[in-house]
Order: C-alpha cells, then sequence, then structure tokens
C-alpha cells in the first residue's frame, strides 16, 4: 500500500522478494515458537506431582540351605570377617565374577576410627578384599556425611584405605542426586545419592554398630540414610517412622555389621575411648532387621524392645526381628 | 532537486496537507473502529467473570464436614507440682517436709519413661463430660438421696474439688462418684459420701496419706483411716473414701458413722503394693507422718515403693523407713546405699541382729542406721543421734517394736 | 472531518484512548471494581516481557500470548507501539510537549530532536538486561526488565506512588483507608526525575533508556513500511524535524529502530516529500540499530554480572532472610527471580495493604518484588487477587480453593506462607500478667493453629490469676499473618511470622509430613 506517489529508485524484485521473505519467516517464527512454549494453564507451586527414580533390589535368592545370618567371634577385623563370610557360604555365594560392587559405609562424621563412629578402615579393607576375590570389576565407595564429605572420609581413614585397594570413592556433589520415590510411612519423594546405583549390580552394607541419642542404635538399617540428600534435619521429627523406610528402600545384596569396637554410649558422634567397647564380633547377614536386632541385644547389650524403628519394619514385613528363629550359624575364631 | 526555493527559517503558520490519499482515510477508518472494538471487548470483558475468583463456593466446604480429632482449642490439664520433682528425692533431711511434696514426683515418674514421638503430657481434648457409672446406692435406714450421683474423671475432677485436683491426678486419680443423703433424723441435715477410685491400692493410700489429718482418731473398721470432727476418711482398696456430715448433730453424725461402716464393708478389700506399709510398726508413731515414696527415696535409685513414718524417741522424733522387695533387689539396694553412704560421709558395718545386716553411717551431719533382711530393707534415717537411730533398729529387728 | 481521519490525528485519538485504558485498568484494579477487566494487559502485551520471560523460564505464561498481537505489527510497520499505545511514552509525549519549549524557536526544536549518540545506550540496557535472564546457561538467569520496561515502571510508579499519593490529596478516592508503601520515595522521585528529564531532551525516557523500545527497534529492522523521504522532492529545510518524537533522522536516512511512527514528519513537511512507503530502497534508511560493539560487551558483562555476582550472594539460597514472606500461589524462590517483573499490580490489587516492594531482603534481584509485611497488613485467607494479576506467573493464577485445601484440594492442603511463631518475652499473658489471646481469636484456619493452655499464676500483687497462654500448631499455621498483624504489641508482635515452612519451597519446609501423623487422621494424607 503506497501513501504517496512513487519517487526516487525502485527496489528490485529480487530485493523485494528477500526481504519480504524474510518478515514474513519472522513473522511465522515468531508465532510459532510462542504456540510451542505457551503454558496456557497455572500450576500451584509446592504440590506438584512428583515423580522419582525406584531403586531395584540387590537381595541375593533366599537359600533354604545356607545361613541368612551369620555371628563370628574373633579379635582380627579380617579374620572374623573372613570367618563370618565363610559361615553364610563365602562372598562367592553373593558376588560372582564381573559384578560392579557399592560397599556402603557409615562416614557420617569426622572422627578418627578408634572412636568407632564410622566404618572402621579395616573392616572395609577386609570386604573390599573378600568382594575383589569373589571376582568384582569394580569396587565403589560413597557416602552423604553430616559433616563435610572430604574432612569425613580422610579422618576416618577410609581414603587411604580407597586408595590402597583402589577403591571408586564417590564424593556427593550436587549432580550426583536424584529424586527417589517410595511408598513409605513418612519418605515418599526425597532427593537420593543416585550416582553409585547408576551402575552398582550388588550392594552391601558396612555399617558400625553404635549408640544414637535420639533412636537409640545406629546399625545396619540406620546406615542408609547416608544415601539420602536434601534437609535431613526434618527426620527427627519421625525416626522410627523413616528409619523403617530404609528398610523399604533398600534391599541390599549384604550387609554387615562390625561389631569389633562397639560405641556403647554418647553415640551417633562418640568422642571419648571410654564410650568403646570391645566386643570382637562381626555379624553379617542378608536381612538387616535381623542382623540389627542381634546387634542391639548382643553387642549393645540393651532391650530390644526399645528399639521401636526394628518393630515397626518387622511389622510392615521388611524383616524378622527374631533372628534365632532365622537360618543362622554362630562361629568363633 | 527540481525546486530550488530558498531553506525558510523563523515562526511562521503552521503548514497544513491537503493532498491526503485515499488509502491513508481508509486507514484511519478501520484504525478507529479497531479502537472502537477494543474498548467494547474490553467493556464486555469486564462484566464476565468467573464468580469463584471472589465468592467462596459452599460446597467447596464440603470437605469439612467432619471434624479433626486431636486438635483442642484450649488445653485444661494441669501438669503436677513439678518443682518439687527436683527437690524432693535428692537429699535425706528434706524428707519430712517432702512427705507432700515427694510423693508426686513420685508418680511423675513413671509418666517421664521414655516415648519417641509419643507427648507425655496427657493432654486430652476439652474435658470430655465422664459418661455416667452405677448411681451410689447406699441400703441403711435413716437417709434418703438427696441428688442424682455425680461423676468426675481425672480431666473435669476440679469442677468439684478445684485447686486440690492437681494432688489427686499426682495420683493417678480415676474417677469420683459422689452423692449426699439426707438424714431422716435431722431435718436439713446431709452427709456427702466421696469416693475417689484411683488406679492401684498404693496411690489411693498416697492421696489419703497426704491429706489426713493428724489430729484424726483411729477407726477400728479399717487398716488405713481416721475420724475427723465432722467426718470419716479412710481407703479400702483402690478407693479413698470421705464421709463427710453437714453439721455436728449428734444424729448426724452417727449415721456418718454408720454410712462410713457400710462403705469400708462394701468396697473390695485390696492391699496389693501396701505390703511395706503393714510392716511399719504401730508403735511410737507419730500420726499423719506415714508417707509413700514410689522411686528414688533418698536419693537411691534402689529404694522404690517404700513407706515412712516418724517416731517418737524419748524426746526426738526418728524418721524410719521400709521397703519390701525380692532378697536380691534388698540385697543389692542395701550394698548400694552402704557404698554411696561411705563415698560422702562414713559408714561402718554393725553386727548382724536376728538375720537384720545393719550398716550405719553418718552422710552431712545427719546419722542413718540401714538393715535389710529376706526382702525387707529399712532403717532410719536423718537422725541427729547416731546411737538412738541404732537402738531403734536394733529393737525393730528384736521384735520389740512392733 | 476528514481531518480526523488523517494518521497523525488518528494516533492522537489512539494516544488519548490507550492512556486513558491504562489509568482505567490502574484505577479498576481493586477488588471491589476488578470483576472481569483484564487489568494487566499492557504487561500481557508487552513483547520484552512476554519474550524475556521466555529466555529465563522457556514458557510463555498463560496472557502473555497477546504479545504476539503487538509483535506482527512491529514486524511490519516498525516502532507503532512506542507513539500510539505505550501509555509511558505517550506520557512523556505529554509532558514533553507541555514543558518543552512550545512556542519556543523553530531551530532549537529542530536541533533538539536531532539523533545523537547518546541514544544507542538502551540497547546497551536491553543486551544487559538479556544477558542477565540468560545468565550462565544450564542454571537459569535472573529477570530484571522490571527495571526500566516502561509498563512496568509505570504500573510500579502508579501503585506505590501515584495512587496513594492522590489518596492523601483527596482522602477515600482510592482506598477506604491509606495505603502505605516502603520504599516509595525511591520509586517517586525516579518518576519524577523521567519525567521532568524531557525538559532536556524530548522523549528522554523513549529515547535514552528504553529497553522495550530497544526491542522493538530491534524488531523494526525487518519492517516492511517505514517513513520515506522523496529525495526530489526535499529542499534540506529540517523541518520534518521539528516535531520528531524518535529522533529518527527523516531528513536524512530515516533510522527505523528509532522511528516512532508518529507521523508528525509527513505533516510538518512543507514540500510533501514524507509519505508511509512499502518496502522503499535500503539506501535511503538506517535499517539496524547501530550499537558500538565494546559498549555491547560491556553491557552484557554488567547483565551477566547481575546474575552471577546477585545469585553468589546467597539471598536466594540458604542465607535467605525470614522477612521474605511472597503471595501466596508464588512460585519457589529462585522460579521467583526468573518471573518477577517487578510490576507490583499484586501490591496495587492486594486489599489490605500487605504487600510491599521489597528492597534488599531478597538480594539485589528481588528489588521492588513483593513481599508481606504483617505490621501493615495480612494475607486475608479467601483472597487470591494477587496471582489473578500477575502476568508472568510469578504468582500463579490459583484459585480459593487451591489456596484454602478445600473442594477437590483438601487432600493436599493449604497454601502455607511461612509460620508463626511467638516470641514469650513480649507476649502480655506469658510475660506480662495479662490476659490477651487476641492471635487464636483471629487464627482462621479450623481446627485454629493457635491453641492455649490455661494456666493460674500469683500476680506481682498476690492475687492469683487465670490466665490463657498461647502456643502455635507449625501443623496447621499458614502463614497469613493476621495474629502478628492483632498482636497489641504493635512495635514489633509476640507472634511473627517467618517464611519457613511455606509449602512453595522444598528446601523451607519446617515439618516432615505435615506434623504429627498419628494423631491427625484426616490429615494423615498430606505429602508434605
Amino acid at each position: 500500500m503506497d501513501l504517496a506517489p512513487d519517487a526516487g529508485e525502485d527496489v528490485s524484485r529480487r530485493e523485494f522478494l528477500l526481504r519480504l521473505g524474510l518478515t514474513t519467516a519472522l513473522i511465522a517464527g515468531t508465532g510459532l515458537a510462542a504456540r510451542k512454549l505457551w503454558q496456557p494453564k497455572h500450576f500451584v507451586p509446592g504440590f506438584e506431582k512428583e515423580v522419582g527414580l525406584q531403586l531395584r533390589s540387590y537381595a541375593p535368592e533366599v537359600s533354604k540351605v545356607l545361613p541368612s545370618l551369620a555371628i563370628a567371634h574373633g579379635t582380627e577385623h579380617e579374620k572374623t570377617i573372613r570367618a563370618a563370610m565363610d559361615a553364610l557360604g563365602g562372598m562367592g555365594r553373593f558376588i560372582k565374577k564381573g559384578d560392579i560392587v557399592m560397599i556402603k559405609p557409615n562416614v557420617a562424621f569426622d572422627r578418627p576410627p578408634a572412636l568407632a563412629a564410622t566404618t572402621h578402615p579395616d573392616a572395609l579393607r577386609a570386604v573390599a578384599k573378600l568382594v575383589r576375590e569373589a571376582g568384582a570389576a569394580k569396587v565403589m565407595i560413597a557416602d552423604n556425611p553430616i559433616n563435610s564429605p572430604t574432612g569425613c572420609f580422610l579422618k576416618s581413614g577410609l581414603t587411604a584405605v580407597a586408595s590402597e585397594m583402589n577403591l571408586d570413592l564417590m564424593y556427593p556433589e550436587a549432580s550426583s542426586f536424584a529424586p527417589l520415590q517410595l511408598e513409605g510411612e513418612i519418605l515418599k519423594h526425597w532427593t537420593f545419592f543416585h550416582e553409585p546405583f547408576k551402575t552398582a549390580t550388588k550392594v552391601i552394607g558396612l555399617a558400625p554398630c553404635k549408640d544414637h541419642n535420639l533412636c537409640h542404635a545406629s546399625m545396619t538399617t540406620k546406615n542408609w540414610y547416608g544415601l539420602l540428600g536434601g534437609r535431613r534435619n526434618q527426620f527427627h521429627q519421625h525416626i522410627h517412622s523413616i528409619v523403617s523406610d530404609f528398610a523399604l528402600m533398600m534391599k541390599p545384596t549384604l550387609v554387615i555389621l562390625d561389631g569389633m569396637n562397639v560405641l556403647m554410649s554418647n553415640g551417633p558422634t562418640g568422642g571419648r575411648l571410654s564410650d568403646v567397647k570391645p566386643m570382637n564380633t562381626i555379624v553379617a547377614g542378608t536381612d538387616m532387621v535381623a542382623v540389627d536386632s542381634y546387634g542391639y541385644s548382643h553387642l549393645l547389650e540393651r532391650d530390644i524392645a526399645e528399639l521401636t524403628y526394628l518393630h515397626k519394619a518387622q511389622e510392615r514385613g521388611l524383616g524378622n526381628l527374631n533372628w534365632e528363629q532365622t537360618l543362622h550359624k554362630e562361629v568363633t575364631v | 532537486m527540481a525546486n530550488a526555493k530558498p531553506p525558510r527559517t523563523g515562526n511562521r503558520k503552521e503548514f497544513i496537507r491537503t493532498q491526503v490519499p485515499m488509502a491513508e482515510y481508509a486507514a484511519g477508518a478501520i484504525i478507529l473502529l479497531l479502537l472502537a472494538g477494543i474498548g467494547i471487548a474490553i467493556a464486555i470483558k469486564g462484566r464476565h467473570f468467573n464468580p469463584d475468583l471472589y465468592t467462596v463456593r459452599t460446597d467447596s466446604l464440603s470437605g469439612t464436614a467432619t471434624a479433626v480429632e486431636g486438635k483442642s482449642g484450649t488445653v485444661r490439664e494441669t501438669v503436677a507440682a513439678p518443682v518439687a520433682a527436683t527437690t524432693a528425692p535428692a537429699a535425706d533431711s528434706t524428707a519430712e517436709t517432702a512427705s507432700a511434696s515427694s510423693t508426686p514426683a513420685a508418680a511423675e515418674a513413671p509418666a517421664a519413661a521414655g516415648g519417641d514421638e509419643g507427648g507425655a503430657e496427657g493432654s486430652s481434648a476439652a474435658p470430655k463430660p465422664t459418661p455416667p457409672g452405677e448411681p451410689m446406692e447406699i441400703t441403711l435406714p435413716g437417709i434418703k438421696p438427696m441428688s442424682p450421683t455425680e461423676f468426675y474423671n481425672s480431666d473435669n475432677l476440679y469442677e468439684k474439688i478445684d485447686g486440690r485436683a492437681p494432688a489427686y491426678q499426682g495420683f493417678n486419680v480415676v474417677a469420683l462418684r459422689s452423692r449426699s443423703f439426707t438424714v431422716d433424723a435431722a431435718a436439713g441435715s446431709y452427709v456427702e459420701v466421696d469416693e475417689y477410685r484411683f488406679d492401684s491400692p498404693v496411690d489411693a493410700f498416697g492421696m489419703y496419706a497426704l491429706e489426713r489429718d493428724p489430729k484424726g482418731g483411729p477407726l477400728d473398721f479399717v487398716p488405713d483411716g481416721y475420724s475427723g470432727e465432722m467426718g470419716y476418711f479412710f481407703r479400702q482398696g483402690t478407693v479413698y473414701v470421705q464421709v463427710i456430715a453437714s453439721d455436728q448433730k449428734p444424729e448426724t453424725l452417727a449415721v456418718t458413722k454408720a454410712i462410713a461402716e457400710n462403705r469400708a464393708k462394701v468396697l473390695p478389700v485390696d492391699d496389693q503394693g501396701l505390703a511395706g506399709r503393714r510392716r511399719l510398726p504401730a508403735a511410737g508413731m507419730i500420726a499423719g507422718t506415714v508417707a509413700y515414696v514410689a522411686d528414688n527415696a533418698q536419693g537411691q535409685s534402689g529404694l522404690k515403693d517404700v513407706f515412712q513414718a516418724k517416731y517418737q524417741a524419748g524426746t526426738a522424733q526418728l524418721p524410719f523407713f521400709i521397703m519390701v522387695g525380692t532378697p536380691e533387689e534388698t540385697a543389692k539396694a542395701w550394698q548400694s546405699f552402704q557404698d554411696f553412704c561411705g563415698r560422702f560421709g562414713k559408714a561402718e558395718g554393725l553386727p548382724d541382729v536376728n538375720g537384720g545386716k545393719i550398716f550405719r553411717a553418718q552422710v552431712f551431719g545427719k546419722w542413718k542406721v540401714v538393715y535389710q533382711r529376706a526382702g525387707e530393707l529399712g532403717g532410719v534415717f536423718d537422725a541427729a543421734d547416731g546411737d538412738q537411730a541404732r537402738t531403734f533398729v536394733e529393737k525393730y529387728l528384736r521384735g520389740e517394736i512392733k | 472531518m476528514k481531518n480526523l481521519l488523517k494518521l497523525r490525528n488518528v494516533r492522537r485519538v489512539a494516544q488519548v484512548f490507550f492512556f486513558s485504558l491504562f489509568l482505567f485498568f490502574v484505577f479498576v484494579t481493586d477488588l471491589r471494581y476488578l470483576k472481569g477487566y483484564p487489568v494487566s494487559l499492557f504487561l500481557e502485551l508487552d513483547p520484552l516481557v512476554a519474550f524475556a520471560t521466555a529466555i529465563t523460564t522457556h514458557t510463555v505464561y498463560m496472557g502473555l500470548m497477546w504479545s504476539v498481537l503487538l509483535i506482527l505489527p512491529t514486524l511490519l510497520f516498525g516502532r507503532i507501539f512506542c507513539n500510539w499505545i505505550c501509555p509511558y511514552g505517550i506520557l512523556h509525549h505529554v509532558t514533553g510537549w507541555l514543558l518543552g519549549k512550545r512556542r519556543a524557536e523553530e531551530r532549537e526544536r529542530i536541533e533538539a530532536n536531532r539523533y545523537k549518540n547518546l541514544y544507542s545506550l538502551k540497547y546497551v540496557i536491553l543486551i544487559a538486561m538479556i544477558a542477565a535472564a540468560i545468565g550462565l546457561s544450564l542454571h537459569g538467569g535472573t529477570l530484571q526488565i522490571g527495571w526500566l520496561d516502561p509498563i512496568c515502571l509505570f504500573h510500579r510508579s502508579m501503585s506505590t506512588v501515584v495512587m496513594p499519593a492522590l489518596n492523601l490529596l483527596l482522602p477515600g478516592s482510592v482506598y477506604v483507608r491509606q495505603y502505605f508503601h516502603v520504599g516509595a520515595w525511591i520509586i517517586g522521585f525516579m518518576l519524577l526525575f523521567l519525567v521532568g528529564m524531557n525538559v532536556i531532551i524530548p522523549r528522554f525516557f523513549c529515547r535514552v533508556l528504553c529497553p522495550l523500545g530497544a526491542f522493538l527497534g530491534t524488531l523494526s529492522s525487518v519492517a516492511l513500511w517505514r517513513i520515506d523521504r522523496d529525495p526530489h522532492k526535499c529542499v534540506d529545510c529540517d523541518l520534518c524535524l521539528k516535531s520528531c518524537e524518535g529522533a529518527s533522522d527523516p531528513h536524512t536516512q530515516l533510522r527505523k529502530s528509532e522511528c516512532f511512527v508518529c507521523f508528525n514528519c509527513i505533516e510538518d513537511c512543507p514540500e510533501d516529500a514524507l509519505s508511509f512507503k512499502f518496502l522503499p530502497a535500503l539506501k535511503r534508511e538506517v535499517t539496524a540499530p547501530m550499537v558500538p560493539a565494546r559498549r555491547a560487551l560491556l553491557g552484557s558483562l554488567v547483565g551477566l554480572g547481575f546474575f552471577a555476582f546477585g545469585r553468589t550472594s546467597g539471598a536466594s539460597d540458604r542465607n535467605y532472610d525470614k522477612k521474605v514472606i511472597r503471595p501466596p500461589g508464588s512460585v519457589e524462590e529462585k522460579d521467583f527471580l526468573d518471573r518477577c517483573i517487578k510490576c507490583d499490580q499484586c501490591i496495587r490489587t492486594c486489599p489490605t495493604n500487605v504487600l510491599q516492594p521489597a528492597l534488599m531482603e531478597s538480594g539485589l534481584e528481588g528489588i521492588w518484588t513483593p513481599i508481606l509485611n504483617m505490621k501493615i497488613g495480612f494475607c486475608e485467607v479467601n483472597c487470591t487477587l494477587c496471582g489473578q494479576v500477575c502476568p508472568t506467573g510469578a504468582i500463579q493464577r490459583v484459585t480459593i480453593e487451591e489456596k484454602t485445601g478445600t473442594g477437590p484440594f483438601v487432600e493436599e492442603g493449604p497454601i502455607k506462607l511461612g509460620t508463626a511463631f511467638y516470641d514469650y518475652g513480649r507476649c502480655l499473658p506469658w510475660s506480662m500478667e495479662t490476659p490477651c489471646v487476641v492471635c487464636e481469636e483471629v487464627c482462621p484456619v479450623s481446627p485454629k493453629a493457635i491453641y492455649s493452655r490455661e494456666v493460674t499464676i500469683i500476680k506481682r500483687d498476690g492475687n492469683p490469676i487465670t490466665l490463657r497462654r498461647p502456643y502455635v500448631d507449625p501443623a496447621l499455621c499458614i502463614g497469613c499473618g493476621i495474629c502478628e498483624h492483632e498482636c497489641p504489641v504493635t512495635d514489633e508482635a509476640a507472634i511473627r511470622v517467618s517464611a519457613v515452612g511455606e509449602t512453595r519451597s522444598k528446601d523451607r519446609r519446617l515439618l516432615m509430613d505435615g506434623g504429627d501423623v498419628s494423631s491427625v487422621r484426616d490429615l494423615e494424607k498430606r505429602q508434605r
């Protein structure tokens, strides 16, 4: 549409078409882009339906012949752990050649090993050795401590073991976490240390046996707390329900309770040698509830009736408190 | 340029364009119509809106039809004297004065036992009305019920006895059944009968002992009871009974006594847990000094379910306590008590008397002589004179004080 | 009559129309009058808002689709928005005409409208703002167009300064009770300054600072129509510059990105040498905006810095200020800073004056974003007006049912803004032997989030008194703040709402699972 008599040079046909085309393309592009990005409906922030990953089970086949719980008494970590595993049928029952094994230690605090607040380096070394002997292709260790991660791994002596045994030490970086979905009592959707589980084929929990000021004891069931991220300080409002949720969240191949030195009081952080008592026992098994039940009654020497989260787990069918009724074996080195 | 007009400067009249192409007029008209259309559209849009933006629909509230449990508005429970808890079981010297304060502390201890999320305060909803129980019927000649039976539970007990309620709650009172009866023989007179039911005979005893009037006279129809100026007060089984006359006319008092005897006969006997009480010798006991300490008596964790009373010995008053338990318990408690005294004062073992092992100790200036014998642990504590205390205990062990 | 249909006069009609429409919208943004009027229409039409939020959120929120209606004509005709529609532009046009040299020497007017290099500053500002929006790729950016976008600025000035000032002069004309806004004086003086600068440079804001103008100017580069000068008729008298609004040099090569299509030059030319032409020759125009490359780079660095330095100051992460209580329906804080254009429409419409422009509470990025100040007001439970007027979805358009957790949302429960906490040293029944519990009385939820325990104490004078001492139940508290507002200790209330426990943010939840699961059966299903 011209609003004035034509004057000046004409525009060539080619230029005309180019310019017309360009503008038209831009118009079309804007319209399409806007349409594609359009969000026509509002949402309610904080109430969005959440989705998350679900962990698979790493549990071994149930055996009617071999024991599912082994108790070994001894004075040295490696010998006792070996004895316990042999009683279960050997590490080879659980780990096959080529497995990628994730060992979950308890490295929650930056304490030296003598204070029995973290997984003992000798225990980790022994388990890693056994796992390697059974043919594992790769061994990872990972934990999301309460204190700062680098300090915890270092002062508990596990960094040294990791480099000595060539273990893959995974620190809890921001990108290592992904949301987890669970039909728990309290735990339904929470951020989870997913990185090691992307490749792991077997999972072993290796926990010390500790008193805990809030939930009475931290053993193999509570150990999985270290796989969660986010603001875990809210857990203390429902601690027993949440710990029993861990038994639902994680179905490990094997759990090992290190009762060689037990933190009897002032847990979970400890701090005095007088809090530690040598009980010289290793408990290994496929049922974390049974293992913990032995640990609480025989290693911490307390009344199992107190340990609410184990009873909750038992009621929910997530394990068997009555370890004596399961197929078990007790040996002394 | 074709024209060579000189440039114009300075202010002059505005130049008005007269040659306007048709297309411009058309465009102008279209735009004006567009503006009008926008205005109309906005006006229409303004009138049509979703009323839910501004008002709440009633059917939105359908989810609120059911009430929410466990979220009461005003919580009226009162916690039993928490201050006493810190002072009572501590030292012997406070034992006399603590006979009133130690007992609520003792009752509090079980409530404070470990529990995770469970709030141990026992707060319930705003006091629920007690569902009526069995009306109090007393078959005796000469009385008639004056009013229907009143029922109270632990929460609304204050409505009947006001400031006394906390003390009763400290002893785990369960219910109160109260009724008044007119006296045929005395017009205008009546007798009120209050039966406080507790959760155990020991608790009933504890409350009874707390309110015991030292001036009361003994009763012959019930072991734990006394008579006052205008009434009878006693414990039978788990019930602490108060039978109170409205005046002191002889007819009224006679009826009051008859009612008291009736209740003592009707209510079941139950002395469980009161073994220690029974063993306290009656001779020389100063009336109204019997007390019950549930645990941590004299600061000792091993001393539980202790009954104690004061005895007259010459001019002095000797506090004496007894605990009944298993032989292992009492032996262990006795030994640890001796060790404790040895740490904080001077303790010496005395020769056995009649099967009882005895030690004597002086701690913080006061003497105690403690024995243990076949499941019974007891002794004199907080005495000024160590020899007097020893004599009393040895006499008791020999059965000379009953 | 025919004069009316000349495009310059049609433009004047359009200016009156749109400016009146804008004022109408501002006035009607009040619970009493709002009804269904699309009061945020100008913001939704604003293409820079849609474009920038598309960068930060990867979505075009609801009504922002309207901006396509403005982008299309701009791509065809150029910056018609700036002189025909933009209310801020119209304001500057009118004040420039009023305060400027209307009867001044023609020569002075012509000189004032020549293009200056200073006018490239708005492009640098735009680049800085886009750079801030892009941020550092994966982590997104921050939305800071609200500082200088004309519609946002004008709405903000109206909401926080002009309307309250009008109400001060004519009480009752705007509000039932006078409204106050924290830091309004800054915004007020900024408005005065920008409007006043028209005395020195006509259309100062539009030519020098306006990032929307810069954006539209960039789009105008491909416009198919523009003002064209016939060199055969032109006598170089420069009279076309006399009333040129955009300073687009119509007397030589027209700067397409600066021309406001006001048609003044067409009317002023005595030789009738100017016309509005379709696809005229390229060599008679300056097609693209002239922005010096170094300044553009500097601008983008400043923008990136704004984002990076603002975020790393931590105010939107762990070190969040407890006073940053956002309106109901707000998205999570980092997303909020990606969406809020600081238009303060929410502040205008809030019926209790509780919404206030923040200063540094939410860090550098949060200046002039809305936060609740319970000393001044509180959040009315059955009100969602702020979300209705928010054009970008910083406050989502939640319904009353979604906000209060009723109707189909009973299982999810209500939106919580925060949690109230007692300061017992200031509370009358707790520390001053005086009965009160106004807080419990006004708590709007059922069962109430404030309950009390009855206690009898002996007063200083020896007499006993039975008092009800209040407590908060954090599982039920929705953070509305009416307790803080009504507390008689008015200097600093004995119960104060703090941002923790807000449902919009996963990080700032106080209680897991909504509280005590075991004793509140019907709240059991809440997933918090």
